[in-house]
């Protein structure tokens, strides 16, 4: 078994995209175990593992107990021994169960030993907001795991992307954090076509979504979409604006940021996470570090409140940011 | 000998222990091997004594925790380990990195454990220690040798030891990995989660509480309501038994059950170590020690050196003669008060072997400071 059989002509959300790459190095790998909750059984919460307990048997799917420290902690030491892991988060909110073992342990492990021990370790779950989850099934909390140095993380905003990169992150001899866009996992609109064959998308390269030559939109997983269609509003307006989408926060594609910049002289960096010390933050400063000398305005960024994610639709809009407000922000940058 | 198994624990060994020494994992030890115990409990306290005069000369850096009056529970846990066993040892544990599998012969350099020279170059900060002194002390490891490096959050190393034994048993092998943890550390959620998780597995992790009586500052029944921990066992459905942590025989037999039915895919279990903490928690706290803990406990608690209480079995079993324990006297005797006259000459030679290895280990480059976050070329 190496990859599953290409459909063409056929297209494929985000969520099968990601359970495709996941069949699929299950088969080539053989090292490979899979353990999360409620993965084997049922197939996962929203159906991410479904089929692979019956594909690859019990002992290398691995129904957890309710124990996110315990799962991470016995994903480092399978790692320890040789394996790779893949642990499934249900929700990526619940990761802070097991917060120790991942910033103090997993992502320590490297350079504590000198180089000794690498653990293949993939952590990937279902975040981030705009669907009535609340405050416990909306967050996006990868700056906690960006600011701990040895961990990768990712967030794909295309099925195609989330197969390659997710098998480039089942691959990696380093812990990765996999932000997978539950809004995204059945959305319709961005279904495609997937790669034939056994192609990966590599970390560390960001990708250039719509060319612009206005202004540059940076972001990544959600708020990619929310970047295009305000870039079809300004369009009408004649502004074109260059979207990047990171792909990857760590490493950081620095590159493909400061290439645009210098076309475009101004930026805006739009993430749904909270604003005080989130990534976009961290963006913005590297912006000034790579390519202040390209800027003719400054350097913004545009976040979800520093509140967490209500309820209620009209507390959740109000707090998020909106296509309005990437308009408004690029027709100000443009003008500045 | 304190024997007191839990409900369960004596239910599920009904079937193949009876009392009385003559079925005691003990009794397969030859009595070259009785003494090869007591030299390791010399070796163990001699590096603890070592270490304790250097620190005061201000030659080491960071904390120094004594193992000082402990170290029946290492020596007696690690002697029946075979070399292919895991060990996750913590911050009062520092002879266990070189104890391990010490049996194969102390120079044997296959031996599946840090050499004497690794761990004091660890101790000395230097670029010698597997981990080219990255972190300190106890947060060391080796993988090639089956130990596992811990980090400063208590009982953190057992999911991982639990995922080592997962994973070995899915390679088809019959390792048992032991865990070393504080009576405090019972306390941590993730002691929880991951003994429900080796409990649900069956997997052979055999987790040791050094039961010394007081976490840091902590009386133990501000840790849990309990008078015996090990009953905690009955809770998970796995077996807990009780030794007397002073005893390194007692040590050796109720770890070596708990190993064999680990081994013998029956799953984890918990034993406890009841002992006493000579000191302080580190070297920082030996004076409030002092202090928090009533004069009367302390001088109760170390009553029992565990060279002394192994000398008087062997003087009783008749491997030893009166004169030849009363040949090294390190028993009974603070650190300050020993002298290399106390420990046998193979002992002092051993360690100073280590001491001199580690003096001339460079120091790690600075630029170290900046690499391995990441496996590069991935």
């Amino acid at each position: 078994m190496a990859t599953v059989a290409h459909e063409v002509g056929i297209k494929k959300n985000y969520l099968t995209a990601i359970k495709e790459a996941i069949y699929e190095e299950m088969g080539l790998n053989p090292g490979l175990i899979s353990i999360g909750e409620d993965i084997g059984i049922l197939g996962g919460a929203f159906g991410v593992t479904e089929g692979l307990q019956a594909q690859y048997g019990t002992q290398r799917v691995i129904d957890a107990p309710i124990s996110e420290a315990a799962i991470v902690g016995t994903a480092v030491g399978m790692a320890l021994q040789g394996k790779a892991v893949m642990a499934e988060m249900q929700f990526i909110d619940f990761i802070s169960c097991g917060f120790d073992q991942i910033v103090n342990n997993m992502a320590t492990y490297h350079y504590r030993t000198a180089g000794e021990v690498a653990l293949n370790v993939t952590l990937r779950g279902p975040a981030g907001a705009y669907g009535g989850g609340a405050l416990y099934h909306s967050q996006m909390n990868e700056a906690w795991f960006a600011h701990s140095p040895g961990i990768k993380v990712v967030c794909p905003s295309t099925p195609s992307d989330a197969k390659g990169l997710m098998k480039t992150a089942l691959r990696d001899p380093n812990p990765v954090l996999f932000y997978e866009i539950k809004e995204l996992y059945r959305l319709r609109d961005i279904e495609e076509e997937l790669p034939e064959g056994d192609v990966t998308v590599p970390f560390g390269q960001a990708s250039v979504r719509r060319a612009g030559k206005d202004i540059t939109l940076v972001s990544y997983g959600q708020t990619v979409y929310h970047c295009l269609k305000a870039a079809d509003i300004l369009a009408e307006q004649g502004l074109e604006a260059e979207i990047i989408d990171l792909r990857t926060l760590v490493p950081l594609d620095e590159e493909s940021i400061k290439s645009s910049i210098s076309k475009t002289n101004r930026v805006l960096v739009v993430n749904e996470a909270p604003k005080t010390c989130g990534f976009a933050g961290e963006l913005v400063a590297r912006i000034n570090e790579i390519a202040f000398e390209h800027l003719d305005a400054p350097a913004l960024r545009l976040t979800r409140m520093d509140t967490p994610v209500p309820w209620a639709k009209p507390l959740e809009l109000f707090v998020l940011p909106s296509v309005n407000q990437i308009v408004e922000l690029a027709q100000r940058l443009i003008r500045y | 000998m304190t024997l007191t198994p839990t409900a369960s624990s004596a239910k599920s060994k009904a079937a193949d222990a009876a009392p009385g020494e003559q079925r005691l994992p003990r009794t397969l030890l030859t009595p070259e091997d009785h003494l090869e115990i007591l030299k390791q409990l010399y070796l163990a306290r001699y590096f603890d004594v070592r270490l304790i005069k250097e620190k005061k000369r201000g030659r080491l850096r960071g904390t120094l925790y004594s193992s000082h009056n402990q170290e029946a529970v290492l020596v007696g846990s690690l002697f029946g380990l075979k070399s292919t066993d895991w060990i996750s040892p913590i911050h009062r544990d520092m002879p266990a990195f070189f104890m391990k599998d010490l049996r194969s012969g102390w120079d044997n350099p296959d031996r599946r454990a840090m050499s004497i020279e690794e761990v004091c170059a660890q101790v000395w900060c230097k670029s010698g220690s597997p981990g080219r002194a990255r972190d300190n002390w106890s947060h060391i490891g080796k993988k090639s040798a089956g130990i596992i490096h811990s980090t400063s959050m208590l009982a953190g190393t057992i999911p991982v030891a639990a995922g080592v034994a997962y994973a070995d048993r899915l390679d088809g092998g019959d390792a048992v990995i032991l865990t070393y943890n504080g009576e405090g550390s019972t306390a941590q959620g993730v002691f929880h989660e991951a003994i429900n998780f080796a409990a649900v597995h069956k997997l052979p992790v055999v987790t040791i509480i050094e039961n010394n009586h007081w976490a840091y500052g902590t009386p133990t029944h501000l840790e849990y309501p309990l008078q015996d921990f090990a009953r905690r066992a009955d809770g998970y459905g796995i077996p807990g038994s009780i030794a007397d942590g002073q005893d390194v025989f007692d040590v050796y037999d109720k770890v070596m059950e708990a190993v064999d039915y680990a081994r013998s895919g029956k799953g984890p279990s918990i034993v406890e170590c009841k002992t006493f903490r000579a000191y302080g928690h580190g070297d920082h706290d030996d004076d409030r020690a002092a202090k928090y803990r009533p004069v009367e406990e302390v001088e109760r608690g170390r009553n029992r050196d565990p060279i002394a209480v192994c000398k008087s079995y062997l003087v009783e079993k008749g491997y030893l003669t009166n004169a030849e324990a009363e040949k090294y006297k390190a028993e009974n005797k603070s650190a300050g008060e020993t002298t290399d006259e106390d420990f046998p000459p193979e002992v002092v030679a051993y360690l100073k072997r280590g001491v001199d290895f580690a003096l001339k280990s460079p120091d790690p480059s600075p630029e170290e400071g900046g690499m391995w976050v990441f496996r590069e070329g991935a």
